[in-house]
């Protein structure tokens, strides 16, 4: 204890001096915005090397859960390999619409094949007629759609796409606007939407719908979001580009939508 | 003004403290929007502090003349740190330019047995600590260190000679 003291009194000169330094440099960082912004900066990037060490060292500690976790999704592909089996359970899953009356029954899908990416993709679904597939039922993933099935056979489905150039979709905003979506071939992530009236003001992001006049997507199926608009001149329309939510030519998880009501709908249509 | 006593060391605070922070803010030079050089005169009050003053006690004077400069030039805590820096440093440069036959125990250091090359060379010593201090406390990092580089050589040789034109009139006799 005497000794601390004494080291004290010694150096008294430079605890003072070490005592009012600190208290300067208190002072410095609190009140001068310039110095308060660069020990803030180096303070985060101190306490972000400590973090990210942090994070590795816990990324070890979790291997085992991780290689858990890796293992089960190895199972679980394995068991969607072609020499599985062609699985004949159909699981369905409905939706109600306002009514209360069923109209649309969701039928879980795999995609089992593709067309080489081309201006017309098509795809081919293990679900066919023995399972109630038909021409004109829609294709969606878990979100954004697919496509739309052309030709059933017994347990597959030929579909083509909604990336195939003679694809055509009715599609709407939230304010009512509605027009068609198709795709001019080029990249896959954008559709055009044509037939907009020219006055309608469209907001970049608005999300796109799927309008459900066409029977064969339920409505409010969110398609995508507007990039960008193009009044076209002497047509009185403008086009937008709309940018997709998922990706059409990589999903593999798909639903077929068959339309109960489609039938009596199809006697409503237009007088010639 | 001159003199050792607590009386005279407190008008000399005064005095330059006054000099500071109203004539000499004014006083600064530079190029192309940003002032390279500028006048500091708290190494001369620290270099006057009386020899006889406790060492920690030299820091505490010190740090309340850079804490009263600040309150004027509205940079809390800067030149406080860059003076409490000097202060500390004092012990050392008295202790390089020590004489012989040791300094007289009554006296501050004093003009008329100290000779000018001795008073040049000590306030040299405070003078580059107080900048150097001052100008890295101000940049706050040393990425900067060209311009508190810069701003060192162009303001201590400023500095210090208004330090050494300002000791004929402030240096204390007994």
């Amino acid at each position: 204890m005497e000794q601390i003291l004494r080291i004290l009194y010694n150096n008294s000169s430079f605890f003072t001096f070490a005592v009012l330094q600190l208290l300067c440099l208190y002072l410095i960082v609190n009140f001068n915005s310039p110095q308060n912004a660069i020990a803030a900066e180096t303070a985060s990037i101190f306490t972000g090397s400590i973090e990210s060490a942090t994070v590795k060292a816990e990324g070890y500690l979790n291997l085992d859960e991780e290689n858990e976790i890796q293992r089960r999704e190895i199972a679980d592909l394995r068991s969607r390999l072609p020499e599985s089996g062609y699985s004949t359970t159909v699981g369905i899953d409905s939706i109600e619409d306002q009514a209360y009356a069923q109209r649309f029954i969701h039928l879980t899908a795999n995609v089992v094949n593709r067309s080489p990416y081309s201006p017309n993709n098509t795809l081919v679904i293990d679900r066919g007629t023995s399972q109630g597939v038909a021409i004109g039922q829609g294709v969606i993933g878990s979100k954004g759609l697919i496509g739309i099935v052309a030709l059933p056979t017994e347990n597959f489905s030929r579909v083509i796409s909604v990336l195939h150039r003679s694809a055509r979709v009715s599609a709407g905003l939230r304010n009512n606007a509605y027009g068609t979506l198709q795709w001019d071939g080029q990249d896959p992530r954008r559709m055009k939407m044509t037939d907009i009236a020219e006055y309608l003001t469209i907001a970049k992001g608005d999300t796109v719908f799927t309008t459900g006049f066409s029977n064969v997507f339920p409505t409010g199926q969110v398609i995508g979001t507007v990039e960008s608009s193009e009044v076209q001149p002497g047509t009185g329309s403008q086009n937008l580009i709309i940018e997709l939510i998922n990706d059409p030519l990589h999903t593999n998880n798909a639903f077929v939508i068959r339309d109960l009501f489609k039938d009596e709908l199809a006697k409503l249509k237009p007088l010639k | 003004m001159g003199g050792v006593d607590p009386v005279s060391n407190i008008v000399r605070f005064l005095v330059i403290l006054f000099l500071q922070v109203f004539i000499f803010r004014q006083v600064s030079l530079g190029w192309g929007g940003a002032d390279y050089m500028f006048i500091f005169l708290g190494p001369l009050f620290i270099a006057l502090i009386p020899l006889r003053t406790p060492r920690p006690l030299a820091v505490i004077f010190a740090f309340l003349f850079g804490i009263s400069v600040d309150f004027f030039y509205e940079t809390l805590g800067v030149h406080a740190a860059a003076a409490t820096f000097c202060g500390y440093a004092r012990q050392f440069a008295l202790a390089i330019l020590e004489p012989h036959d040791g300094y007289k125990v009554k006296a501050s250091p004093d003009g008329k047995d100290l000779s000018l090359s001795w008073w040049l060379s000590y306030l040299a010593y405070l003078v580059a600590g107080y900048t150097i201090f001052y100008f890295s406390m101000e940049a706050f990092s040393p990425v900067f260190w060209k311009q508190i580089t810069l701003k060192s050589l162009l303001t201590a040789p400023a500095s210090l000679l208004l330090c050494v034109i300002m000791i004929a009139f402030l240096r204390p006799r007994i």
